[in-house]
């Protein structure tokens, strides 16, 4: 086995191909400016792409799960159009302003909440060499970024003026902040096993085997964790206490209309994708073809597939088995989540970094 | 020590509490759906039962004849005031003075589908019908006649 | 005290003509009947079922007092009147029974009778700012016209006492301090089940107390009785509580035949009796789905729909409706079952054997349900009955109040089932009993669908209807506990006046002592768990 795969698709050349030309034709300055407009651009209409696909998604799952066909109406039978149709919608809504809010915190809560989400959403690593933010420290600017959303949740909930929104927002602060920790923890697992925090270095890590094989039992508990965490940072059932339909109407975004409500519903589905995202990084081997071991040809297939479909292959699956739990458990309480995070995972993914540090130092790692 | 056999208990049969949900679940996920997809299945599969109560409509027959010698027992056992009964007297070719129907008037939005008017009237002139899709625009529009234009008493 | 006692000793005590066999105290011993009908050793009055208000015309204004022994069984019915009209007093039992505490407020609403020594005197149903007393004979229709403004909820209420001079004599309470945090739940709420609002005080997440603020679907059906025929009347109890639609105009129905007379047939005996059942099933099926809803599972809420779904196609099949069925009548049912309704209904109670344990799995024994609904929520067996939380929320405390059970109605006496009880009292156990009745009321039907005997379903009756004069009264079990019926005729055709006992306004009394010190999510669980219907509280 060589490693020859990795450059099959590789995109730095061609990006350094069309940096130069362009250094060729104008100021270096300008050219850099330019490609910063264009990857900025980018990164907005993939984020937008991806949420009507993962909102469809959602809403095809769901309606599976509850003996449904879900949207089947707009654009032909899948209900394909459903999706475009209501983002149109909440576009051209009224944005109203509340009589007795805190406008300024009132109108930033909802960017702080998009900020935090496409920070984060640009440090995936799309495919070989299609990495945008790329630095060492990449998984720590990650954890940095995303911590940014609960302050938009916390303002939006307080800034609403609202008793409803102010119970969500507190509710959401609490829970966030706890299961930070597990994430971290995992996140310092699967650093230890790579060896690196940069977030194109973990992912070359794995070239010869996916985190979650090199590091079997250990790997698998963490990934578990992770996704449990991962999930109730992105503050979705079972862990929807900041929403909170059923209590809290609609928790910390009750007051909010239009494109700013939009801007949470979108942050909701793409925290999602991102912790999905995340979990594929670490664990699931990113943009990495899997590869069995003995199995030559089988494996030079999976060579040919391109890295980005690999990403997006397997980050949908984790989207999948999240959406699995969400739409079988009933919602925990503030203590039972508490509870959960405080005497049960934390603990255990302690006890996993601990395992994971002696793995390593014995070499019972593959 | 006991306590600590207790969580670990605890922590696994909650494990096994939560994989069984995840069954359930995927279980359901792979059965067949049974959304019903009104309006594409009106042909189809759309079964509305023949006693259904949906609408009042007043029998008529192929030559326009209804049943209703415009008593009012109808419209005195309405507990909404939905039907109005508009009647003159006429006289026959006898010349006996009868009761006529002229307009039958029913306000299918306050109707309330008890069918107390159906089991007063005594010549079975009136009966709802399973005919379901009523939905107007208007209010007015829910004011309905029901005897048909040139209709007669049946002899 | 007891049934003969109140004969003997109390001077002008007769009893009322009608099934009710109601017994008139005077004024001055009413308070002393009372406490000794409560206190009675060897069979405590401790369960007082209904406070009906009334207006009796040249007899005053009052009330008629219902009442039960939970040890023995024993039943029996006072009234009492007043005779001033500017301010009618009569003395609260609210000490003796803590449902009088709503009951009373709900009498003054509507007769303006004042209760002097009940700690909270203000209006239940109506604005705080209405004028008049509806229920009275002579209330003026038109003296509330439509307002558009906002209700202010006062914080404050009115006790008001007697003093020895016979003056009355004010005292302010507070229903909130200045620095509560009161949360408005509802009218628009996803769960609270209808319009119902409850003003929460909050202490971060810890329910302090909860007032429930009712009528806001008001529709005064008492009232519309009392100008409609008796046929026409039937037509109201369908849209009390229309989970238990059935049930409630099987109550109505049989009120109307004991009064009249009226013999039914054996088939519409089991014909309305299987429909109770599948009513029940339809009403807890649907507790299923709003418990789970409201707990924040969505999945298994579908499921609950897909087997109702089921039901109600079986309910349209013979009866002609879904929710509302009009299908009990006076002498009867409206129609004969459908050819097909026998073998549909056996194919459903197979089919639902099979399903129900998905419902288990996916919701009953998992770990954060278990959590959430275990210990939570503790209403004691005493606070039960001196509440008269009656149905599942009653049985899940070890109270075994089935209607079903203690005055069999219909074919009950002659089926074989269980009544389920559980002494957990808490929200588990509610849920658990209502679980367990849908298998229960299967097993009825069971017994029941093939030995359907041949003969008419609705016997003949005479186009008008008129009561002998009197107090006539019945009660069923529906879907969530007993509902009563008490009419009292003066032999028209219409009644003078006609009350429904609701199953659910002790429910929604018995919130606050629920919900105390438990958190809010718990408050969305216990409300889900006692199962209230809102038309049928606010009437």
């Amino acid at each position: 086995m060589n490693q020859a795969f990795l450059d099959y698709y590789n995109l730095q050349p061609l990006l350094a191909a069309i940096h130069s030309w362009l250094c060729g034709i104008m100021p270096e300055g300008l050219a850099i400016f330019l490609e910063c407009v264009v990857v900025g651009v980018i990164i907005l209409v993939l984020y937008a792409v991806l949420a009507i696909i993962l909102i469809y998604m959602e809403r095809k799952v769901c309606a599976a799960f509850q003996c449904r066909i879900g949207p089947n109406r707009v654009g032909g039978k899948g209900g394909l159009l459903q999706v475009p149709a209501d983002v149109i919608k909440i576009l051209i809504k009224e944005v109203f302003k509340l009589k007795n809010a805190d406008q300024f915190l009132y109108g930033l809560a909802p960017f702080l909440v998009i900020l935090a989400s496409i920070l984060t959403f640009s440090c995936l690593p799309w495919h070989n060499g299609g990495e945008i933010l790329s630095m060492n420290i990449g998984i720590l600017f990650v954890l940095a970024a995303s911590s940014i959303g609960i302050l938009g949740i916390l303002l939006a909930g307080w800034s609403s003026n609202s008793k409803y929104t102010l119970i969500g927002a507190v509710r959401s602060g609490a829970m966030l902040i706890s299961y930070e920790i597990s994430i971290g923890i995992t996140v310092l697992t699967m650093v230890m096993l790579s060896g690196t925090m940069d977030i194109h270095e973990i992912v070359m890590s794995q070239a010869n085997g996916w985190n979650i094989f090199k590091g079997h039992i250990v790997a698998i508990v963490a990934f578990i964790i992770y996704l449990i965490a991962g999930n109730a940072e992105a503050n979705r059932g079972p862990f929807d206490l900041a929403e909170a339909e059923q209590e809290l109407t609609a928790g910390y975004h009750t007051e909010y209309s239009g494109m700013h409500f939009g801007f949470f519903y979108l942050a909701e589905y793409l925290n999602l994708f991102i912790t999905s995202g995340i979990a594929t990084t670490l664990f699931l081997g990113g943009w990495m073809p899997l590869h069995i071991a003995g199995l030559d040809g089988f494996n030079a297939v999976m060579d040919y597939i391109p890295g980005i479909v690999w990403f997006l292959g397997k980050t949908f699956f984790v989207v999948f088995l999240l959406m699995w739990l969400r739409w079988t458990y009933p919602r925990l309480r503030i203590d039972q989540v508490l509870t959960l995070e405080w005497k049960y995972i934390m603990p255990l993914s302690l006890l996993v970094m601990l395992v994971m540090a002696v793995c390593k130092v014995y070499g019972l790692v593959f | 020590m006991e306590s600590f056999s207790d969580y670990i208990k605890g922590y696994a049969s909650g494990l096994k509490s939560l994989l069984i949900g995840l069954r359930t679940s995927m279980k359901v996920f792979l059965e067949p759906k049974i959304t019903e997809q009104y309006p594409e299945n009106r042909h189809t599969t759309l079964h509305i039962p023949e006693r259904h109560r949906a609408k009042l409509t007043m029998i008529h027959d192929e030559e326009n004849h209804h049943h209703c010698i415009a008593c009012g027992l109808c419209q005195m056992n309405c507990p909404n005031g939905t039907i109005k009964l508009t009647t003159e007297t006429r006289e026959d070719a006898d010349g006996k003075k009868k009761k006529v129907l002229v307009k039958y008037e029913y306000n299918l939005g306050s109707c309330m589908f008890c069918n107390l008017c159906v089991n007063a009237c005594p010549h079975g002139a009136i009966e709802f019908t399973n005919d379901f899709e009523n939905a107007v625009f208007e209010k007015d529009k829910l004011v309905l006649t029901l005897n048909h234009e040139g209709s007669t008493l049946a002899k | 005290m007891k049934r003969d006692d109140v004969m003997k000793t109390i001077q002008g005590a007769e009893v009322c003509p009608g099934n009710a066999g109601v017994i008139k105290v005077p004024l001055s011993d009413f308070r002393h009947v009372a406490e000794g009908l409560r206190n009675d050793p060897q069979s405590p009055m401790d369960f007082l079922r209904d406070i009906v208000g009334m207006d009796w015309g040249e007899e005053g204004l009052g009330a008629i007092y219902f009442m039960e022994s939970t040890v023995t069984g024993d039943t029996i019915a006072i009234r009492t009147a007043t005779t001033d009209r500017q301010q009618p007093l009569l003395p609260t039992v609210s000490d003796l029974w803590k449902t009088a505490l709503i009951k009373e407020r709900e009498v003054y609403d509507f007769f303006g009778i004042l209760f002097t020594g009940h700690p909270d005197m203000r209006r239940l149903f109506l604005r705080e700012d209405w004028i008049g007393w509806p229920l009275r004979k002579d209330y003026d229709m038109k003296s509330n016209p439509l307002r558009l403004d906002n209700e202010i909820n006062a914080d404050i209420t009115k006790e008001y006492r007697l003093q020895r001079d016979g003056t009355l004599q004010g005292i302010d309470h507070r229903v909130f301090g200045e620095d509560d945090f009161v949360v408005s739940m509802g009218p628009q709420h996803p769960s609270t089940h209808g319009a119902l609002r409850m003003r929460i005080a909050l202490d971060g997440e810890v329910v302090k107390k909860v007032d429930p603020v009712l009528g806001y679907i008001h529709r005064g059906i008492e009232k519309m009785n009392e100008s409609l025929t008796y046929p026409q009347t039937l037509g109201m109890t369908d849209r009390l509580d229309y989970l238990s639609a059935h049930q409630s105009r099987h109550a109505l129905c049989t009120c109307i035949e004991q009064a009249a007379g009226i013999e039914i047939s054996e088939r519409a005996q089991y014909i309305r009796t299987i429909m109770d059942e599948l009513q029940r099933i339809d009403s807890h099926l649907l507790f299923y789905s709003c418990l789970v809803l409201d707990m924040g599972a969505m999945t298994p809420f579908f499921y609950g729909f897909r087997e109702r779904e089921m039901i109600l196609d079986i309910f349209e099949e013979t009866t002609g409706g879904r929710l509302i069925q009009h299908y009990n009548v006076i002498g009867g049912v409206q129609d004969d079952i459908h050819p097909t309704f026998c073998q549909k209904v056996k194919d459903f109670i197979k089919h639902l054997r099979k399903v129900i344990k998905d419902y288990h799995d996916i919701f009953t024994g998992n770990v954060i349900a278990d959590t959430r609904m275990k210990g939570v929520g503790i209403l004691t067996k005493e606070d039960a009955i001196s509440m008269g939380c009656t149905g599942g929320t009653g049985r899940a405390t070890g109270w075994a109040n089935d209607v079903r059970k203690r005055h069999p109605y219909a074919l009950y006496d002659k089926v074989d089932f269980k009544q389920i009880t559980y002494n957990e009292c808490d929200t588990f156990a509610r849920y658990m009993v209502r679980m367990d009745e849908i298998m229960e009321s299967c097993r009825i039907i069971e017994q029941l669908i093939d030995n359907i005997p041949a003969g008419e379903f609705r016997v003949k009756t005479k186009p008008i209807i008129k009561l002998p004069e009197g107090i006539w009264t019945s009660a069923v079990e529906a879907s969530r506990g007993e509902f009563g019926v008490v009419i009292e005729s003066h032999g028209d055709k219409t009644p003078y006046r006609m009350h429904f006992r609701s199953t659910g306004l002790p429910l929604v009394q018995a919130m606050d002592t629920l919900c105390r010190g438990w958190k809010f999510a718990d408050l969305i669980a216990i409300g889900a768990s006692v199962d209230f219907v809102i038309p049928d509280i606010d009437r």
